[in-house]
């Protein structure tokens, strides 16, 4: 069944003090099946990050729609965006997002307590998420007391304590060294074996080839799509990395 | 490297967080002006001359706005600090040595304390002079109290703040030079830890706090009270910051730990960020409860004076017309015929100028010093010495009933007894060589009995004066001050200016004659001087209320502008995982309890405790009205709460601006 589908996405920005434009997003069409692992790669520039910001209600399009579940994004309403994107979405953000001031069991909680949830349904709903992600041990301490990869997992944890439809991911490992983007990606490529939907943008090529089909776009179009079927990990890494090759001289051909 | 480039540095970094710097500096000099006025009122010449009391609480004012400003200054420079942790953190790390960061901090110090030193002391005079004029012009002031500044004062608030910066300097240098650089850049995430030993800081707030309340209580005299009055207040300040960074942080923790309260959008959002910052959060409700505690108490006593005045006025003059005459210790028996002689006298004087005589009073008295010592009036010399002697006043039986129409009569050895402090229990009291049995009565005297420890006796009859007088000086033969005076007072009917002719007539006949041994005193003419005074008294209550309110309006700013600032990005973040506009709201209103309510209540409470020294000084300027005060108290505190509304209305809507 389709979750997501995106068509004719266009978006132009006006550069605030000219009347310079920017098309950032042209015309992108692809759709997500439920339990997929996408992943979008595309050089810096691409419009990976906007397309994330539509998908996720933080940015609005400039033309073309949104679906999920088969209904439009754009037609939800102001008022109820916040709880839209509480209860629907999960994010994962390159540089964390986590708050200072809450320990990291209320940071993994946030959106439930946003949401109005019963103490008792968040706390039956902690522990498995903290067990899977292997920050049990740390619930209890700041942000600043652990380390950027149990920074990231913690943020994986914020995202999946609402059950959310999708997980949208914005470079998760950018700020990761090798080991900790391994161990974060294998925890992603888990949840997702459970049935979690997840999109995630990236420009690591290994981290790329946890997922089950990448997506490269280049000047603001999907401009080509890979499945890794069957195939084991580092061969499904050798043809991403033939690909953005591809995609890269044809770059250079096309100017 | 020279200093030029440090200091141009210093300006470039000024200037780059203009952000924290302009609140910072404008707080900073809403304070400096705020302690150079204090001074200068204190050096005013109506302060100076007006009372002897009002020195000595300028004084008190000076040195607590002093306090006040150390603690101010000190907390606003950690906020502004805290969050610089990071880009002087960086300084290091690129190699500039902590001789060098020392001297950009410096410099930063610098050009922040002259400017605002500068303006301050700008701003100070201009708004003296400003509201003075306004004031003069609204209170309609007979004569107007000028605004002056001196040179002293200036110095005294240069030096003071010159000192103050300077110990910021020493506290930002220390910052950075002994702590690492990775903890510097941590240094903005980190949370405030709460202060070791909170517990003792609790119990050391509540006995800082219950002793400055027992000062108020258990005051037993207005002049106890002045002396006192600096005492418990500085013992309440200090409480109450004690009681905020403990209290504060306690019921933050045991609300945090209660989760049906903790785990809803609003109270989460503000209970993890107080707690966060949870000194600052303290010491900032401290500064605002205190200065709520001085516009209260500076404003509702002075309102108080001055609806009072008409009181004051009876109780110091208690007839329209009141006579004294001062007795002679070689000549009693012509004094006792002067005084029958002169109520006939003034009787025919007033007549005479077409008025009459509605109500008459006169009574002859005789005054000691001396204490009570176990049922017994043991005479002092005079009222020189350290401990407070309690005064006697000893009037005969005929006088007292006479003037109060009571019809005691007492055998040879009995007296009626009033004392104010009633703390008299025994049937007998012996002075002199004898003792009298006592039957208790009211104050049916002056109002004035009641500002310090006073007796009044009323014995059967003058010869018990004169013996009085005799035990007395066979104890002090040097003595020359025991002498049995009178008072005469009456109240006329008949048109005004008659009595203006009458009053004239009777200053000139028994006032500035040598040898008279009289003084006159129309309550008339009393008034308008009396006014003046009170009205100046309103003056300056207004003045510092004006005054305070404005620094509770700046600081309840600063801190929105600076938590907002802090709390930007972290709204920011929250906003992106699904908080939306309508909980930003409910967290901003969950902090009304706080931010609100609680300095409120606690200055109620403070002011309340303070009831009754304040009681006792109001005794000083002739306050005796109860009613009044607390009217007016209530009134005040009503007023101040609803300013105070609206300043954290405002600025809580400024925070909100800036989060959003
Ligand atoms: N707020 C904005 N205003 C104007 N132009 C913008 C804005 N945000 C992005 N752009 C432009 O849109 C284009 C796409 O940017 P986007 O951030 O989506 O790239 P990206 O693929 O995420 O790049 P990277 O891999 O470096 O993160 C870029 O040319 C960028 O300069
Ligand atoms: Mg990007």
């Amino acid at each position: 069944m389709t979750l997501l589908e995106i068509k004719n996405l266009k978006k132009i920005y006006t550069a605030r003090f000219s009347n310079q434009q920017t098309e950032a997003l042209a015309a992108v069409n692809f759709s997500v099946e439920e339990g997929e692992f996408v992943s979008i790669m595309g050089e810096s520039g691409s419009g990976k990050t906007t397309l994330l910001n539509i998908i996720s209600t933080l940015d609005d399009a400039s033309s073309g729609e949104v679906y999920l579940d088969g209904n439009p994004l754009s037609k939800i309403k102001d008022k109820e965006i916040s709880a839209f994107r509480r209860n629907t979405l999960g994010f994962v953000f390159q540089d964390f997002n986590l708050l200072d001031n809450f320990t990291i069991k209320d940071n993994i909680l946030l959106p439930l307590v946003l949401s109005k949830t019963p103490i008792e349904e968040m706390e039956s709903r902690l522990p498995p998420i903290v067990r899977n992600l292997g920050i049990e041990a740390h619930i209890n301490k700041f942000p600043y007391e652990v380390s950027g990869g149990q920074k990231q997992r913690v943020a994986v944890a914020r995202a999946l304590i609402t059950k959310p439809k999708i997980i949208l991911a914005d470079e998760p490992t950018g700020a990761l060294d090798s080991k900790a983007s391994q161990n974060l990606m294998e925890i992603l490529k888990g949840i997702n074996e459970t049935g979690q939907t997840i999109l995630m943008v990236t420009h690591s090529i290994r981290a790329a080839s946890f997922s089950k089909r990448v997506l490269f776009i280049r000047d603001g179009a999907v401009y080509h799509e890979i499945y890794r079927g069957e195939q084991p990990a580092d061969e499904f890494m050798d043809r991403i990395s033939d690909s953005l090759k591809v995609l890269s001289t044809r770059g250079e051909q096309d100017e | 490297m020279n200093n030029r480039f440090f200091s141009s540095l210093a300006l470039r970094n000024i200037k780059s967080n203009k952000q924290l710097y302009i609140p910072f500096l404008l707080s900073s000099t809403a304070i400096i002006a705020m302690f150079f006025l204090m001074v200068s009122l204190m050096t005013n010449k109506f302060v100076q001359e007006r009372s002897s009391s009002l020195p000595t609480l300028f004084m008190i004012g000076v040195v607590v706005i002093g306090i006040f400003s150390v603690i101010f200054i000190l907390y606003t420079n950690s906020f502004l600090i805290k969050r610089r942790k990071k880009e002087i953190g960086l300084y290091g790390i690129l190699g500039l040595e902590k001789k060098h960061v020392a001297k950009i901090l410096f410099f930063e110090s610098l050009f922040s304390s002259l400017l605002s030193i500068a303006a301050g002391l700008l701003a100070g005079l201009l708004f003296g002079r400003l509201v003075f004029m306004l004031l003069n012009f609204m209170l309609r002031m007979p004569n107007d109290i000028a605004y002056t500044t001196s040179l002293l004062s200036v110095g005294a608030t240069v030096a003071l703040f010159v000192l103050i910066f300077g110990i910021t300097l020493l506290y930002n240098i220390s910052q950075f030079t002994f702590a690492n650089p990775i903890k510097l850049l941590k240094g903005k995430q980190e949370g405030e830890k709460e202060p070791k030993g909170s517990l003792i800081l609790f119990i050391l707030s509540l006995i800082f706090l219950g002793w400055g309340y027992a000062i108020s209580i258990t005051i037993p005299d207005p002049l106890a009270a002045i002396e006192k009055f600096f005492l418990a207040v500085l013992l309440v300040i200090i409480g109450t910051y004690l009681l905020f960074i403990s209290g504060s942080i306690f019921i933050l923790k045991a609300l945090k730990n209660n989760k049906r309260i903790y785990y809803r959008s609003g109270a989460f959002i503000s209970i993890s960020g107080m707690l966060y910052r949870m000194k600052q959060n303290a010491v900032g409700l401290a500064n605002i409860c205190i200065l709520a505690s001085m516009v209260i108490i500076a404003v509702s006593t002075t309102i108080t004076i001055y609806l009072g005045s008409e009181e004051t006025l009876e109780n110091r003059f208690p007839y329209e017309h009141n006579l004294k005459l001062f007795g002679d210790m070689d000549y009693v028996a012509e004094m006792n015929n002067r005084f029958f002689e002169l109520q006939d006298e003034v009787i025919e004087l007033t007549e005479e100028n077409g008025l009459e005589v509605a109500e008459m009073e006169s009574y002859r008295y005789e005054s000691f010093f001396g204490n009570l010592e176990d049922g017994s009036f043991v005479f002092e010399q005079s009222s020189v010495d350290g401990d407070l002697p309690v005064l006697m006043m000893v009037i005969p039986l005929q006088d007292f009933n006479g003037m109060t129409g009571e019809n005691y009569s007492l055998a040879d050895d009995e007296a009626l007894f009033y004392h104010s402090t009633k703390t008299y229990l025994k049937e007998d009291l012996s002075i002199g060589n004898k003792t009298y049995s006592l039957t208790e009565i009211e104050n049916e005297f002056s109002a004035d009995m009641a500002l310090t420890e006073s007796i009044a006796l009323v014995v059967p009859d003058e010869a018990h004066l004169l013996d009085l007088r005799e035990d007395y000086m066979g104890q002090f033969p040097e003595s020359t001050h025991i002498t049995v005076d009178a008072e005469i007072g009456w109240n006329t009917e008949g048109t005004e200016a008659a009595e203006k002719a009458l009053a004239e007539q009777l200053e000139s006949e028994y006032n500035g004659v040598s040898g008279s041994f009289s003084r006159y005193e129309s309550r008339d003419s009393q008034r308008e001087e009396w006014y003046s005074i009170n009205g100046g008294f309103l003056f300056l209550g207004v003045f510092l209320g004006l005054l305070f309110t404005l620094g509770t309006l700046l600081i309840t700013y600063f801190k929105q502008i600076s938590e907002g600032f802090d709390d930007r990005g972290k709204f920011q973040i929250m906003q992106k995982v699904g908080l939306d506009e309508n909980m930003i709201k409910d967290s901003t209103k969950s902090q009304i309890i706080w931010m609100f309510i609680l300095p409120i209540v606690i200055a109620t409470i403070h002011v309340s405790f303070a009831y009754p020294i304040v009681r006792k000084l109001l005794l000083i300027f002739g306050v005796t009205n109860d009613m009044t005060w607390l009217m007016t108290f209530i009134a005040v505190v009503i007023a101040f709460a609803g300013i105070y509304w609206m300043i954290y209305r405002v600025t809580s809507k400024v925070y909100y601006s800036i989060v959003k």
